[in-house]
């Protein structure tokens, strides 16, 4: 037995130095994408390293970056969220109903938060105890949320009557505006869920392999639960953010196609459609380089019609390159 | 009768990751004859077979057919050159037709491209009348009983031509007299010509129907013959060698006092009237064939399957399982069968799947100390004597017996007062399956209660002190470790005895 352990040492060396390469690849890849698109677009278009610019980009992500975090746990777990773009909507509309009938602005915040997390909390009932497919039950959800809110606003904008709401979108920090600053912190905090505490372990067990994951005691109803609910509220945070900036929601055109972008910057960053294998900072990075594109395109000119195409591409490339490993 | 060869394989070597499976094995195997090919789990069997099939490549070593050497690069290659497989887990679509299934991936097609379905079926209808069976070849095959699911197997290797089929015992999951259906099948395709290796480790079985055999073990031919001149002795102590798997590891000591107390348990169509109670430092047995719901009924008691009646004690207490969180809180632990499927989570790093029932242990104001984890690692590492270079790698990089050791590992980090395995050497090496044996041996010298599932009656002989053998969901026989012979146990496995008196 020690002999064969001698022999086959220097082989396990070369191949953990070879398997380190790999995992050096597989772990930043999208870093390493994220450098090459961002040292592109700098050499393209002088404008575009502009720090007024720079802000701007972080500025334009943020909202989406913090629908992603939530999209990023869901697809981890093997599932998807297609509602997220209609919850924000419903959320909105709800919460500056409820501003304008107390005057408070803690009471619209309040209000979105909870909505949020109820809206989450029955999408998670419906996949974890009704046992239906996520695609389908968020599809409903996607649906059912938008119809509520078109039917509350009429079809139309709701606008908020109590000022110092646009504060909270509209504020910065040193150069940093609250959103980015908002954006970060979420980050972080959803960072720390997923790889220090039991909840995030429980996700990436179950979603990669849920019947061992059951049977290891893991109440996967409740992480499901769970997970749709934080789902519901970072979108309510996203949706503050939203209303806030114009101090108004269009229960129409807000929110529309955050579902594919959200899921677009997951698949960028690296998380298999799966579940069970993917990164927080890879969203991250997934978010940034969605606002890179949409930015260099508009930088450049191109036709808004074409950035759908450019956008399709990139996610495209961007599963081909994963799929190599 | 017995022709020149019709299958030569010389010489035969084949390593994984540099550990060799199989050393200069050949096998030759005339026209028109039954092969019985005998070994221990991971005796290099399924290896073997799987070069002939194409499925792997031989480092060295050739195979010929017909006296021509032939290369099978590929299982198409394989099926060309007329070997068709047929393996434990049968490959028909439930979903589809018994001709749609006879035709897959080789459907009759018009010059336009629309399916020939009379044609296909009137095709399926020669030969399963050849076979003398009597199928609607429109049937679903979700309808149709096991063995008639073999049949549809060996009549695609009939309709493909084949004139060598290898069985991978064919025989687990069927009932008597669809073996006896299986046996005549066989020797009417040995008269029309065709041969068969056929593996399986139902000695009796071997005998009756095999006219001569081949016993790997380790990877290594250890003897080949015709079967006529052999008696069944010979050929065990071929397979088992040193006759390691004969001597009983465990020895008699006193039990404590009783930890489990199953009554009267019932599930429609799974189980039926099951009654035990184990006690503190017993080790309990629980074997039979497929179908015979001992896995379903440990499956209820762990909390997975919810629909069942009847009581459950757990240290006089009566407890109502139906999560298997409130399992292990109860003290009830189970390392599943199907580790892949059931038990690891290979996204996870070892360390973490060492940790995952038991994250309590390692948290902190919510927060997870991975450095206690490590340690604790360490700890089993030293143990269970799990070989891993660096903890942190997924999980599913280990061998299968390093990976069942974290399994465990897993349990004992809960730290529950009964354990049960479901087929806890599946897949695993000679050597780590030893090492698991001993675990299992001390755990019950510390206290602990185990029970063993296990569908090899050998296994259940060497480490259990009372054997319960299942037949269809009961309980056949209640046997005394150190007396039951493995003859014994099959003739309760297999139905054909059971105890007279009502076993309580």
């Amino acid at each position: 037995m020690a002999n064969v352990n001698t022999i086959k040492q220097p082989n396990q060396e070369t191949s953990t130095t070879k398997s380190r390469l790999s995992w050096l690849w597989s772990e930043y890849s999208v870093i390493i994408a994220f450098l090459v698109i961002f040292i592109a677009a700098a050499l393209m278009n002088p404008r575009f390293l502009d720090i007024n610019n720079q802000l701007n980009i972080l500025m334009q992500v943020s909202i989406i970056g913090i629908v992603a975090l939530g999209m990023t746990v869901v697809m981890l777990s093997g599932g998807i969220d297609l509602s997220v773009g209609s919850v924000l909507v419903f959320v909105g509309v709800i919460s500056v109903l409820a501003m304008n009938a107390t005057g408070s602005i803690f009471v619209a915040i309040l209000t979105a938060l909870v909505v949020g997390s109820f809206a989450g909390f029955l999408n998670g009932l419906m996949v974890a105890k009704g046992r239906i497919a996520s695609f389908i039950a968020t599809l409903g959800m996607m649906a059912a949320a938008r119809s509520i809110a078109l039917y509350i606003a009429e079809g139309g904008s709701i606008s908020g009557e109590v000022s110092g709401f646009t504060v909270i979108a509209n504020s910065n920090l040193w150069i940093f505006d609250f959103p980015v600053i908002i954006f970060f912190v979420m980050t972080a905090l959803v960072y720390i869920l997923m790889h220090k505490t039991r909840f995030g372990r429980y996700v990436y067990a179950l979603g990669s392999n849920e019947k061992a994951a059951l049977l290891s005691g893991i109440r996967v109803d409740r992480v499901k639960i769970g997970i749709y609910s934080l789902v519901g509220l970072l979108v309510s945070v996203a949706a503050i953010i939203e209303t806030s900036r114009l101090n108004s929601i269009s229960s129409s055109s807000s929110g529309v196609q955050y579902e594919l972008d959200a899921i677009a910057a997951v698949i960028i960053g690296g998380t298999r459609m799966t579940g069970g294998r993917g990164k927080i900072m890879g969203t991250f990075f997934g978010v940034l380089i969605l606002g890179i594109l949409n930015n260099m395109m508009n930088l450049m000119n191109v036709s808004p019609h074409l950035q759908g195409f450019v956008k399709g591409l990139i996610i495209i490339i961007a599963v081909v390159f994963q799929k190599r490993e | 009768m017995t022709t020149s060869p019709f299958l030569t394989m010389n010489n035969i070597e084949k390593a994984f990751n540099g550990v060799p499976v199989l050393k200069k094995v050949s096998l030759t195997v005339a026209e028109g004859e039954i092969h019985a090919l005998l070994g221990e789990n991971g005796a290099g069997k399924s290896t073997l077979m799987n070069i002939l099939g194409g499925v792997h490549q031989p480092d060295h070593g050739s195979i010929q057919i017909n006296g021509q050497d032939v290369k099978m690069s590929n299982p198409r290659v394989s099926q060309e050159q007329g070997v068709s497989f047929i393996h434990q887990e049968l490959n028909v679509v439930a979903d589809l037709r018994v001709y749609e299934n006879m035709f897959l991936g080789s459907e009759l097609r018009s010059k336009l491209g629309f399916l020939k379905v009379e044609e296909m079926c009137r095709q399926t209808n020669e030969i399963l009348a050849k076979l003398g069976v009597d199928i609607n070849p429109k049937e679903y095959v979700r309808n149709l009983e096991t063995s008639y699911k073999q049949l549809i197997e060996i009549s695609k290797a009939l309709l493909h031509k084949s004139k060598l089929i290898i069985m991978d015992e064919p025989t687990t999951s069927l009932a008597e007299h669809e073996v006896k259906r299986l046996f005549e099948l066989m020797r009417n395709l040995k008269k029309s010509g065709v041969s068969i290796i056929y593996i399986s480790h139902k000695l009796k079985e071997i005998k009756e129907i095999c006219d001569t055999y081949t016993v790997l073990r380790d990877g290594e031919l250890v003897g080949t013959g015709s079967i006529e001149n052999e008696n069944l002795d010979t050929i065990t102590k071929l397979m088992v060698g040193k006759s390691i798997s004969q001597e009983r590891l465990v020895d008699k000591h006193s039990f404590g006092p009783v930890v489990l107390e199953v009554n009267d348990l019932n599930s429609q169509g799974l189980y039926k009237n099951i009654t035990f109670t184990l006690r503190k430092g017993e080790i309990l047995g629980f074997t039979g064939l497929a179908g015979d719901g001992r896995t379903e009924l440990f499956e209820s008691l762990f909390g997975y399957r919810k629909k069942f009646t009847g009581q459950i004690k757990i240290n006089n207490q009566l407890v109502k399982i139906d999560h298997p969180r409130k399992a292990l809180e109860a003290g009830l632990a189970l390392v599943p069968k199907d580790r892949k499927e059931n038990a690891i989570i290979k996204d996870l790093s070892v360390i973490h799947n060492m940790s995952l029932s038991s994250i309590g242990h390692f948290e902190k104001a919510g927060f997870i100390q991975e450095k206690k984890e490590k340690d604790r690692f360490h700890y089993y590492k030293e143990k269970l004597n799990i070989k891993v270079h660096n903890p942190r790698i997924t999980i599913d990089k280990l061998s299968g017996g390093n990976q069942q050791k974290v399994i465990i590992a897993k349990w004992l980090e809960v730290d529950t007062d009964i354990i049960i395995f479901d087929n806890p050497t599946q897949g695993i090496d000679v050597g780590a399956k030893h090492e698991i044996y001993q675990q299992i041996l001390s755990l019950a010298e510390q206290g602990k209660a185990v029970i063993i599932l296990s569908s090899e009656a050998p296994e259940v002989q060497k480490v259990c002190h009372h054997i319960y053998c299942m037949y269809q969901g009961e309980i056949t026989a209640r046997l005394k470790g150190e007396q039951a012979t493995e003859d014994e146990i099959m003739s309760y496995a297999t139905g054909s005895k059971r105890e007279a008196e009502n076993i309580g």
